[in-house]
């Protein structure tokens, strides 16, 4: 692996919450690096905290503890060299796909005719040509999630910071944006990290995959994924990644039961 | 605002009392009666149109509970009689007079209104042939249609509840329609795979599924039949919430205006915020 | 994205099947009013209200008491839009004026304002100014409250588009949070136009003054039957075709819906 300066170093992050049923601790002790260029997952069961950690490094969330930093300046609210793609649809639906991707550069103040110049070339990038003048509304479901990772794309971030971006496709449309991801980032050299539940999306993309354990959320394990650049969706059918699949189901089917028993005496202990 | 974070409700702040939000509400009413006062006091109306807060409320004492209307009873039970006039305050008897005559509105309305938008919803031939009638001619002004109602009903209190009746049949028979296409399908195919008739049907699934949109209906259709039916009032008749209105205006009584409609947006905001409350339930 | 559309003939017929049950009624008064049936001096027939109709356009100056009422519909909605999405934005921008004072414009929306409508014509007479501002205050709290409820019902996840892109507070408001808003607002101002428009020809008519609704209590008046019928006809005309006006405004305001 390079041996480069990490570009985002986080530290020792704790975030705890005040929930009806007690103090909650999402994230207990999390650090981690990630270098220029890597493709870093963090995947764990629902309620493993990676959400909260998307929130914390975007610079969405404060009140916690420890400290997270991109190009040694810490974070402390949404960092410019931050492009954050969320999970739930987010495109504006009263722009067109090209005014949508010109966003970003709208409010860095870009003359009109270079903006458009500019968003037409990450419209192209997400391979969404010809749709410039379309509405969000006009598009599927997958497409709009593109025009949201153009949109963030424009922006030039130095880290690409991802929720869950296909969480809401079936599985076919994500294997298929997962090979279009896998294309522009190594087209970019664009350093990312992805949280997700998806193991198979985990494997096809990344270079390093961190597991989150169960509430409270700490590392479990890091996996080095050493399947060979640049990949396809066509990687999946190999032995290797059959290989690293196995290799950290385990480990996650052990926390999702840790997950799924606490969810029941949560319950039981609600009704009593 | 440095403690916007701490807001979350009147009701749910536990700090010192008067919290921020009663004080504001306190320091708004204040300023409206303080303006009030020095408009009724400058004269820059009509001196009367404005007339002081206390006048208003000497009035609205009086409306309540001064006795100015005679109201004979008179009625036999076997070997029993009784016979005396009470004198009450008139204004509880057009209230009830409104009040009668808005109730049997909605009743004669809301049945039709149920009865037409059970049958809309249910039936997409019909809906399509005639909802868009229903859906067109409701935002209308229906006060127009009074010198009709007049001839036909003549110019007592039935002309009154025609108004009524007609300004509530739309929102409750649109909003039987959209509600009845509302209701999950499964559970119209679980009554019919029970073989249950029309009429249980109705009374076993599609009424207490529609509990909400029914009860919203009938909460607008309690308002704006309140308002046809007071608005007939005031353009003729001699009993009634909206004949007390005009009469005040054309006896030129300005704080008993002013009161009596300070008392019909009590009520009707309250009823208004029971029914809504009994949607909530 | 398109939904599949029945044909043309299952979409027809019963829409034509609708419009000829409406004129097999109006046929069937018609006989029954022309047989004596039905008191002609209570409902005229059809053909005569029909035949009013060029009496009434030629003689009662239908145009210009249209052109009246539009004229104070256009004054009261401009009014409306204004002040009624000014006051929404700032109960939303300033959280503490909104939470006491939302209820209070919740409860007046319920409230038969209209019927303040005697006290209007003591402070402003007989005149355009009693109409117009009784329609104005009575359809004020729908289009503060959609207004309200368009703000506030922005999702989170475009907000947070925002803030991930660091956008300051003016710039939140005025790309993000306004345009998603503005569908909601349209339909408040939509529902208060509406209101507006009822509430103006009802008082025209209430206060004999004015266009239309003052040409259906004048008809009245002078027990010219047909004349009666024909002017609520238009009336009723000049009303769907507000609403459904607007509603293509509505529609137009919503690209790709």
């Amino acid at each position: 692996m390079p041996t480069a300066e990490p570009i985002l170093v986080v530290e020792n992050i704790v975030k705890r919450f005040e929930t009806q049923d007690g103090v909650l601790v999402a994230v207990d002790d999390v650090s981690f690096t990630v270098a220029p260029g890597e493709f870093l997952s963090v995947i764990g069961p629902s309620g493993c905290g990676k959400s909260t950690l998307f929130n914390i490094i975007g610079g969405l969330m404060d009140g916690y503890e420890g400290r997270a930093a991109v190009g040694g300046e810490t974070i402390r609210g949404p960092h410019a060299s931050i492009g954050m793609i969320f999970q739930e649809e987010s495109t504006f639906p009263w722009r067109t796909v090209i005014d949508n991707v010109a966003f970003p550069l709208e409010i860095a103040g870009l003359a009109k005719a270079e903006r458009l110049d500019r968003a037409r070339h990450f419209v192209e990038l997400v391979g969404l040509s010809g749709f410039e003048r379309r509405y969000p509304s006009e598009l599927s479901g997958g497409m709009r999630q593109r025009v949201s990772m153009a949109r963030t794309l424009a922006s030039e971030p130095k880290i690409l910071l991802m929720d869950e971006p296909f969480a809401a496709l079936d599985e076919q449309t994500r294997l298929l944006l997962g090979d279009k991801v896998l294309q522009i980032q190594q087209e970019l050299k664009q350093t990312t990290l992805l949280i997700t539940h998806n193991l198979t999306e985990a494997v096809q993309l990344s270079d390093r995959i961190l597991v989150m354990t169960y509430r409270p959320g700490k590392l479990k394990r890091m996996v080095e994924i050493k399947l060979p650049r640049p990949r396809s969706s066509e990687i999946v059918g190999s032995d290797d990644f059959g290989r690293y699949v196995a290799q950290i189901w385990n480990d996650l089917r052990e926390e999702a039961s840790r997950g799924l028993k606490d969810d029941e005496a949560r319950m039981v202990r609600r009704g009593s | 605002m440095a403690q916007a974070g701490h807001l979350t409700g009147s009701r749910a702040t536990r700090g010192p009392w008067p919290g921020p939000v009663t004080r504001l509400r306190i320091a708004i009413i204040v300023t409206i009666i303080v303006v009030w006062e020095l408009v009724a006091a400058s004269g820059l109306l009509l001196r009367d149109v404005v007339p002081s807060i206390g006048v208003v409320g000497r009035s609205l004492f009086e409306l309540l509970t001064q006795p100015d209307l005679k109201w004979p009873v008179d009625f036999s039970l076997g070997g029993f009689h009784f016979a005396h006039e009470f004198v009450v305050p008139g204004f509880y008897w057009h209230l009830y007079v409104t009040i009668a005559e808005v109730t049997v509105a909605m009743v004669i309305g809301g049945i039709a209104g149920l009865a037409v938008g059970l049958l809309l919803g249910a039936n997409p031939f019909m809906s399509q042939a005639f909802e868009r009638y229903l859906y067109y001619l409701g935002p209308t002004p229906k006060i127009v249609f009074f010198p009709v109602m007049i001839m036909w009903f003549g110019v007592g209190p039935e002309s009154k509840i025609a108004m009524g009746t007609l300004s509530c049949f739309f929102p409750i028979a649109l909003n039987v329609a959209a509600g009845m296409r509302e209701i999950d399908s499964v559970l119209i195919r679980v009554g019919r795979s029970f073989r249950l008739s029309a009429w249980q049907m109705v009374g076993k699934i599609y009424l207490p599924a529609m509990r909400e949109p029914i009860i919203n209906g009938i909460r607008i259709g309690m308002g704006v039949a309140l308002i046809g039916t007071l608005l007939a009032e005031t353009k003729l008749s001699n009993k009634g919430v909206g004949f007390l209105i005009i009469d005040a205006y054309n006896t030129f009584d300005m704080p008993r205006m002013y009161a009596v409609l300070a008392m019909l947006f009590v009520i009707a905001i309250g009823a208004n915020a029971l029914l809504g409350r009994a949607s909530r339930r | 994205m398109r939904s599949h559309r029945p044909p043309f003939w299952v979409r027809t017929v019963p829409v034509a099947f609708g419009a000829l049950c409406l004129v097999a009624v109006l046929a069937l008064v018609e006989v029954l009013v022309a047989t004596g049936t039905i008191n002609p001096f209570i409902v005229p027939r059809p053909s005569d209200v029909l035949l009013s109709f060029t009496r009434i356009i030629a003689e009662e100056r239908v145009l210009p008491r249209f052109m009246l009422t539009c004229g104070e519909a256009l004054v009261a909605s401009v009014m409306l839009s204004v002040v009624g999405i000014a006051a929404g934005v700032l109960l939303h921008r300033h959280r503490i004026v909104r939470l006491a004072t939302e209820t209070w414009v919740a409860a007046l929306a319920s409230a038969p304002l209209v019927l303040m409508y005697p006290l209007f014509l003591v402070i402003f007479g007989r005149s355009v100014w009693t109409i117009i501002m009784i329609a104005f205050v009575s359809a004020l709290p729908p289009v503060i409250l959609k207004t309200l409820e368009g703000l506030t019902g922005t999702r989170a996840a475009l907000i947070n588009v925002g803030r991930s892109f660091r956008l300051t507070p003016s710039q939140l408001y005025w790309k993000i949070l306004f345009p998603a808003a503005l569908p909601t607002i349209f339909v408040g101002v939509r529902l208060g136009m509406i209101y507006a428009l009822i509430n103006i020809v009802g008082v025209e008519f209430l206060i004999n003054f004015g266009g239309l609704g003052q040409l259906v209590n004048e008809l009245a008046e002078r027990y010219d039957l047909p004349g009666t019928y024909a002017a609520i006809c238009f009336v009723i005309l000049v009303s769907v075709l507000f609403f459904i006006g607007t509603e293509r405004i509505e529609r137009w305001l919503r690209p790709g819906t």
